[in-house]
C-alpha cells in the first residue's frame, strides 16, 4: 500500500528511521517506524495529537533515545549530523530567551555554528527584519514562529526539521512562512513538517506520511494518499427508493458508509467507477449524479478513526 | 563552543540588570551596615585583620558566591522555557552548555567581588595594601568556582518545582556555616567543626588568607578542588544517565 516518495532512489538518503520504537513506561509513542527520506524532498507528517509526530520528530534528532530501532541522518547519528550544522530545527516546546531581541537570539545560535548565515541575512529570509529588534516577550505568535524558524535557518542546513510550524499563526502569516519555506527549499533542501493543518499537507509538501498511534497508515504524494484512503463520494437522487433498498445498495460493490436523507442517497465508494455502474444498472431511474473527491479532512477521519483505545492510549 | 558564544552569553546575562540589582544589592546592604557595625579600627583576634577587612571578605565572598549560583535560575528557567531544547541542535555539547554557565558564574562572581571591594575601600579606608585586596580578591575569585558547579547541578537536575526551595536551603546552610554572615566564632564549637565540610568555610578562609598576605593556602584550595571534582564527576555522570533516558 505505501507508496514511495516521487524523487527517486539515486538520492542520497537523508534521514532514515528503521523500525524506530518509544514507550514512556506502559505507553506507546511510537510502535514501529520504518521511513526514508532522500534529499530534496518535503515532507509533511500528518496526523492528529498523539500520533507520535513530535516524538518521531524528536528520536529523528537524537533528543531522546529510542526503544528499539535506529535514526539516522546522512548516514550518520543524529548527533554527527547536528553537530556539523547540517539540521536545523523547530521543537515543540523549544521557545527563544524571553528577555532577549529577535537579532540577539539568532545571533547566540550563530555564534555556536562553524558557518552560520550572516545574521541579516537569516532574519532576511525568515521575514524578521522589521521585528529584529523587538523583545521575544512581545512578539506575536506568528512573529514569534517566524523568529524560531530564523534562529532554525542560521546554520544555513540541508536538513529543515519543523514541528507544527505553523501553530498559533493566523491565515496571512501561514501564509507568509509558507512563502518563506518556498524561497528556502527550492534551492534544494529537505524539509520535514509536522502538522494537524490538512491543507497545509496538502499544499506545501511533495510527499505526505500519515501517522496514528504511532505508526504510519499511509504514505505517499498528496494525490497517492488521497487515492489510497478515500475514493470518491457519490451523491444523487433516488426518486421512490425505500428504506428496504438500503440493504441491495451496501451490497454493491466498493460501497462504504451510506446515508439516506428522503429520496437523497450519499455513498462512500473504494472503486467509484464500480459502484456507478453497478447502481445505474440497477436504479436506471437515478439521477442528480455527483461524483466528487473526498476532501483531505475525510482522508483524515477515514483513517485516524476507529480503534479509540489505542489513539487515547497513545495520547502524551 | 566558540569564544564569541560565550562572550555572547555573558553579556547577554549581565546585561540583564534587574537580576545583577538583586545578587549585588544584598550583600552591597550588609557590608555597609556590618562595616560600620564592627568599626574600622578593631582587630579580629582570629584572622588579625581589622574588623572591617574580616566584613569586607565575607561579604566579597556572599556577594561572589550568591552571582555564582545565580546560574542554577538561568539553568533553570531555560529548561523550563524549553531554550536548551534548542541549543541541543546545535553543535554547542552539553559540556559546552555547562561550560558556558560557569564562565558567567565566574564573570559575573568577579564583578561582585571587585564591587564589594571597591565600595569598601571608598567608604572605610581599611588599612590593607594593595597586594592584599588583589590578593583577597583572587582567592575568592578561585573559591566561588565550586559554586558555579552547585549552580549546575541543581539547575539541571532539580525538578523545577523543588529548584527555589533546594536553593535557599543550600544558599543559607553555605552563607551561613562559611561564615559570611557572622563570624564563626560567636557560634558553638560544633557549628565550626561542621563548618569544616561546607566549600565556603574555606572560600571565606582563603579570602582571609589572602588579605593578610600569610597563611597555609594548601589545605583550602585542596578542599576547594576536591569539591569542584566531585561535583564536575557527579555532573557528567548524571547528565549522561539522563541523556540515555531521554
Amino acid at each position: 500500500m505505501p507508496v514511495p516518495g516521487t524523487l527517486g532512489t539515486v538520492n542520497e538518503p537523508v534521514i532514515e528511521l528503521a523500525e524506530l520504537r518509544k514507550s514512556f513506561g506502559r505507553l506507546t509513542a511510537v510502535a514501529g517506524i520504518d521511513l526514508t527520506i532522500r534529499r530534496g524532498e518535503v515532507v509533511a507528517l500528518l496526523g492528529p495529537n498523539g500520533a507520535g509526530k513530535s516524538t518521531t520528530i524528536d528520536l529523528t534528532l537524537g533528543l531522546s533515545t529510542p526503544t528499539a530501532g535506529t535514526a539516522s541522518l546522512f548516514g550518520g547519528t543524529p548527533r554527527a549530523a547536528i553537530a556539523t550544522g547540517r539540521v536545523g530545527a523547530m521543537l515543540q516546546g523549544g521557545a527563544l530567551l524571553p528577555t532577549t531581541t529577535v537579532r540577539e537570539s539568532v545571533a547566540l545560535i550563530a555564534a555556536v555554528h562553524r558557518n552560520p548565515l550572516p545574521i541579516d541575512e537569516a532574519l532576511r529570509r525568515a521575514r524578521c527584519a522589521e521585528i529584529a529588534d523587538q523583545k521575544v516577550a512581545k512578539l506575536s505568535g506568528g512573529q514569534t514562529q517566524r523568529a524560531r524558524f530564523a534562529v532554525a535557518i542560521v546554520s544555513n542546513p540541508e536538513l529543515l526539521l519543523l514541528d507544527e510550524p505553523t501553530a498559533a499563526m493566523d491565515v496571512e502569516a501561514r501564509r507568509t512562512f509558507w512563502e518563506s519555506m518556498h524561497e528556502y527549499t527550492d534551492e534544494g533542501r529537505t524539509v520535514v513538517f509536522a502538522t494537524h493543518y490538512l491543507d497545509e499537507a496538502d499544499t506545501f509538501a511533495d510527499r505526505i506520511v500519515m501517522l496514528r498511534a504511532g505508526r504510519i497508515v499511509a504514505d505517499g504524494t498528496p494525490a497517492q494518499v488521497k487515492a489510497i484512503v478515500s475514493g470518491r463520494r457519490i451523491r444523487a437522487t433516488l426518486p421512490g427508493i425505500a428504506a428496504e433498498d438500503a440493504a441491495g445498495i451496501r451490497a454493491l460493490p466498493g460501497v462504504s458508509n451510506l446515508e439516506l436523507r428522503g429520496e437523497r442517497l450519499e455513498l462512500d465508494a473504494g472503486r467509484s467507477d464500480d459502484t456507478l455502474r453497478a447502481l445505474l444498472a440497477r436504479f436506471p431511474e437515478l439521477r442528480d449524479v455527483e461524483v466528487t473527491a473526498r476532501s483531505m479532512d475525510d482522508a483524515f477521519l477515514a483513517l485516524t478513526e476507529g480503534d479509540d483505545d489505542r489513539e487515547t492510549e497513545a495520547v502524551r | 563552543m566558540s569564544a564569541r558564544y560565550l562572550m555572547l552569553e555573558a553579556t547577554r546575562q549581565l546585561r540583564n540588570t534587574r537580576s545583577l540589582i538583586f545578587s549585588f544589592a544584598v550583600p552591597v546592604f550588609m557590608l555597609l551596615v556590618f562595616g560600620r557595625a564592627y568599626g574600622t579600627t578593631g582587630i579580629d583576634p582570629s584572622t588579625h585583620l581589622p574588623w572591617v577587612m574580616v566584613t569586607t571578605v565575607q561579604m566579597g565572598g556572599y556577594g561572589g558566591m550568591m552571582a555564582a549560583l545565580g546560574q542554577a535560575f538561568v539553568i533553570v528557567t531555560e529548561r523550563s522555557i524549553g531554550w536548551n531544547r534548542q541549543l541541543r541542535i546545535t553543535p554547542l555539547s552539553g559540556t559546552g552548555y555547562m561550560l558556558s554557565k560557569v564562565v558567567t558564574a565566574l564573570v559575573a562572581g568577579f564583578m561582585s567581588i571587585v564591587l564589594i571591594f571597591v565600595i569598601s575601600a571608598a567608604v572605610f579606608h581599611p588599612p590593607v595594601a594593595l597586594g592584599a585586596w588583589v590578593m583577597a580578591g583572587l582567592a575568592l575569585w578561585f573559591g566561588i568556582l565550586p559554586f558555579s558547579l552547585i549552580a549546575i547541578m541543581i539547575g539541571q537536575f532539580a525538578k523545577p518545582q523543588f529548584a527555589q526551595p533546594l536553593f535557599m536551603t543550600v544558599f543559607f546552610g553555605l552563607a551561613i556555616l562559611g561564615g559570611l554572615w557572622v563570624p564563626l566564632q560567636i557560634m558553638p564549637d560544633w557549628v565550626t567543626d561542621v563548618a569544616k565540610v561546607v566549600p565556603s568555610y574555606w572560600l571565606n578562609h582563603l579570602g582571609d588568607m589572602g588579605a593578610r598576605l600569610s597563611g597555609d593556602a594548601l589545605q583550602p584550595v585542596l578542599v576547594l578542588l576536591a569539591w569542584t571534582v566531585a561535583l564536575a564527576v557527579f555532573i557528567s555522570w548524571r547528565y549522561r544517565r539522563d541523556a540515555a533516558r531521554a
